[in-house]
This record gives structure tokens, C-alpha cells and sequence, in this order.
């Protein structure tokens, strides 16, 4: 259990957000160009490193704004929570 | 609407613990973006619209409590007849989302109060809820939206030891019987 600082309401219990994976994926402009293999790679490979990884959260059971954050998948350390659109403060 | 129905009618008072469930009660999802929104909504319900988060506003007649950067939720202050809501609704309806404004949705009936009083109701509530009441309950008109016993709620701070809680009907009956149950031990 962690507490998470929602960009909108504040810091709130781990159980209140729901994690949406890989953040910072862009849909390919023309996906009918895409072979299989890379639409594949689109639609499914995900990093999933031990380390710090940047992932979109959403606070499910309070704003429900989609957000996003970079969090150490080791020890659940948060470095930055940031808006959807903006840049990560952190490389 | 035609028969309104709640599934609870009831009220229990324990030991500095009153739990009551208050309906008919008006309630009005507004959700918009632009700054004409949040201006129109002000002017048409005479209230000013929080735009801090978890915070509410309140008038006479109603109250406007902040959800999301683009969501209030509007409930009266008093028991309605059911009617009024539909004409209250009609007149949003019509100058918010028919001028595309943004969207009004009457969830009187999605919606159940239950009315919380006493100096032990935050102990009943934290005793199933991770939400820290600390600052919120020192603050007059803070919103919080969190979990009971893992049962979605919205909360309003209306007055000292005195909240407003709203849950899915769909939920009601089950988080009555989890506060009944919880309140014996408090
Ligand atoms: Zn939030």
C-alpha cells in the first residue's frame, strides 16, 4: 500500500487509482500502412522493466482524471505525477 | 419517475453516531470545460461554482460541490418534490446542453443521501475508508470522493460533525447494513 498524489485532488490512498500501463505510446498516424508485426508492437509489447518506469494512472474512485507518473516498480518510490499532455518533468 | 422509490427509509442512532438516510433530495450532474460553463451554471443557480478542488459551495437552496476539473455535482439543501427537480432540470437542460455548453444529467435516482451526525462518525467511517479526515473534517463545505468499505461515496462537509454522504443506490442497502454493523463497535 502507497499513497499517490493525484495532480487534481491531492494525495490519496493506492486503492482509490487504477494503473493503465505504459504511458507516453503513440498511436501510429496511418495503421493501415503498419504491418502486422509492427502493429503488433503498438498494440502489445510493453516495456515492463524493475526500475523506474513511466506509467498512466487513473483516480478511479475520486476524479476519475487520467494522469501520469513515474514510479520505481521496485520499491513503489513515486519521483513525478504530471497531467495527461504534459511533459515528463524527469527523463 | 413517476414512483419514487428509496431503498432505505430509515434512521439509527448509536452512541454519538445518528445515520439517516434523507430523500427526496434534488441532484444534477454537470459536467463542462469552458469558462462559459462555469459562469452559466453560477448565474442560472445563483451560486458561485468551486473551482478548487474538493470544495463545495452552497446557497440557501442548494449546494455545488466540486467532483473533477470539469464535473459538479448540485443537490438541494432541502427534500424536493420530485416534479421541481424535473423542472429544474428542464431549465438547465436548456440553457446548458442545448446551447452545447456542456451536459446535465438529473441523477436523483442514481444518487442516495444518507446524513451522518455526531462526534464519532469519522471514526465510524475510517474504520472501512483510507481517506485521512484530519484537515477535511476541519473545513466547512469540503468534498472528498473516496471508498467505503470499498463502496464509491461522495462526501460533503456540510457542517461540524455533520455530513452529507451519497451512494449508488445500487449500493445503498449494502453500506447502511455495513454502517449499522460498524457503528456497534465505535
Ligand atoms: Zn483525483
Amino acid at each position: 500500500m502507497f499513497l499517490i498524489n493525484c495532480p487534481y485532488c491531492g494525495e490519496r490512498d493506492q486503492s482509490e487509482f487504477s494503473a493503465g500501463g505504459e504511458a507516453h505510446i503513440l498511436r501510429p498516424k496511418q495503421p493501415t500502412e503498419l504491418s502486422d508485426d509492427q502493429w503488433a508492437e503498438y498494440l502489445f509489447m510493453r516495456k515492463n522493466i524493475k526500475g523506474v518506469q513511466f506509467e498512466r494512472w487513473n483516480h478511479a474512485h475520486g476524479c476519475r482524471k487520467w494522469f501520469n507518473m513515474i514510479r520505481d516498480t521496485s520499491n513503489d518510490k513515486i519521483h513525478a505525477v504530471y497531467k495527461m499532455g504534459e511533459k515528463p518533468p524527469l527523463k | 419517475m413517476l414512483n419514487f422509490n428509496t431503498p432505505i427509509i430509515d434512521t439509527k442512532e448509536y452512541s454519538e453516531i445518528k445515520i439517516s438516510e434523507i430523500e427526496p433530495i434534488l441532484k444534477i450532474n454537470l459536467r463542462g470545460k469552458s469558462r462559459d460553463f462555469v459562469t452559466k451554471i453560477g448565474k442560472e443557480l445563483s451560486i458561485i461554482t468551486p473551482v478548487d478542488p474538493n470544495t463545495s459551495s452552497s446557497n440557501e437552496k442548494f449546494n455545488l460541490l466540486w467532483l473533477s476539473p470539469d464535473e459538479w455535482f448540485l443537490y438541494s439543501n432541502d427534500k424536493i418534490d420530485i416534479k421541481d427537480a424535473n423542472v429544474l432540470e428542464n431549465k438547465l437542460f436548456n440553457e446548458i446542453s442545448k446551447v452545447k455548453l456542456g451536459s446535465v444529467t438529473n441523477v436523483s435516482d442514481h444518487w442516495i443521501m444518507i446524513n451522518l451526525k455526531g462526534i464519532k462518525i469519522f471514526e465510524l467511517l475510517s474504520a472501512g475508508c483510507p481517506f485521512n479526515f484530519n484537515n477535511f473534517k476541519k473545513s466547512k463545505g469540503a468534498v472528498t470522493q473516496t471508498l467505503i468499505n470499498h463502496i464509491d461515496v461522495i462526501i460533503h462537509n456540510k457542517n461540524v460533525n455533520d455530513l452529507n454522504l451519497f451512494v449508488r443506490r445500487s449500493f445503498s442497502a449494502h453500506l447502511w447494513s455495513w454502517m449499522n454493523d460498524s457503528a456497534r463497535f465505535i
